[in-house]
């Protein structure tokens, strides 16, 4: 039973990062390809509660790969990642974003 | 057939996208962020619309291969450049 | 349906061009190697598209190599950067 309910949480896992990744290219076109551009760009320091190893580099992945963000750095006692953000527009939205993102690891890598 | 120029005209017009957004985005990690996403889109569109066409099975195995290599290290050339650039500044 | 390769060509070749001139421009040394990793996916692209119009699997092969060596090319570089102050 356990082993099912994982099986289905990586195919959904899987299905979420294609979404995204279509997303984000077609936000990055549409805002290069724009006169006017409306990236706003700062960093962002956000708390990781993810344990295993594993589940660092998918986080870091989707992260890379998510529309408008960035992993730039790892603290040491693997904490705190810093992240560069392109619309700075609203930092609440983004956080709540990577929370979402972060629960789905969990469920998968734990 | 026409799926198939589709994917391969596609995906050029996406690595073109990143190179001009290369050219146009003013810092350094802004430029990180098109060359990551954009040129790996790009890169899998053609892939996929080149084993298409040839319909060979071990070409479909070395795309799936490089689509897997690539989308796992561009994020760390990404993290790579950006750490070089941040300890140096 | 030759022409929609040749135009594909096209695309690539502006943005060759492009990434050149960033490479050749760029104000720190960062930028140019975004811009030598993004000319290796070019030059992926172009190996990709030349197979399609001469219609042949072997020149799959080529950019296996090219992800790999493009891949440790920007790690060396940009590690041996930081080591280097």
């Amino acid at each position: 039973m356990n082993l099912f309910k994982k099986i289905v949480y990586i195919i959904e896992f899987i299905g979420f990062y294609l979404i995204k990744l279509v997303q984000a290219n077609l936000f990055i076109a549409y805002d290069i390809l724009t006169p006017r551009m409306i990236t706003k760009p700062a960093f962002l320091n956000i708390p990781v509660e993810i344990k295993s190893d594993f589940g660092l580099l998918l986080f870091s992945n989707l992260l890379s790969m998510t529309p408008g963000s960035l992993c730039v750095d790892l603290s040491d006692d693997k904490k705190e990642m810093k992240v560069h953000i392109l619309y700075h527009e609203s930092v609440e939205d983004m956080q709540n974003e990577i929370a979402k993102i972060q629960d789905r690891i969990i469920r998968i890598s734990n | 057939m026409w799926w198939i120029y589709t994917f391969i005209l596609a995906g050029s017009l996406f690595i073109l996208i990143a190179s001009i957004g290369l050219i146009r985005f003013k810092d350094i990690y802004s430029r990180m962020h098109v060359t990551t996403k954009a040129s790996s889109f790009g890169i899998m569109l053609i892939l996929i619309g080149v084993s298409l066409y040839l319909n060979i099975g071990e070409v479909y195995l070395k795309a799936f291969f490089v689509i897997i290599f690539v989308y796992l290290t561009a994020p760390l050339a990404a993290h790579s450049i950006a750490k070089s650039n941040r300890d140096r500044s | 349906m030759n022409i929609v390769i040749y135009i594909a060509f096209g695309f690539l070749l502006v943005a060759l061009a492009v990434t050149l001139f960033r490479l050749i421009k760029g104000p720190t040394s960062g930028d140019r190697i975004i811009a030598l990793d993004l000319v290796g996916f070019i030059t992926m692209g172009f190996v990709l598209v030349y197979s399609v119009l001469i219609n042949k699997a072997i020149y799959f092969d080529i950019p296996v190599i090219i992800s790999m060596v493009s891949f440790i090319g920007t790690i060396a570089v940009s590690t041996y950067l930081k080591e280097k102050t």
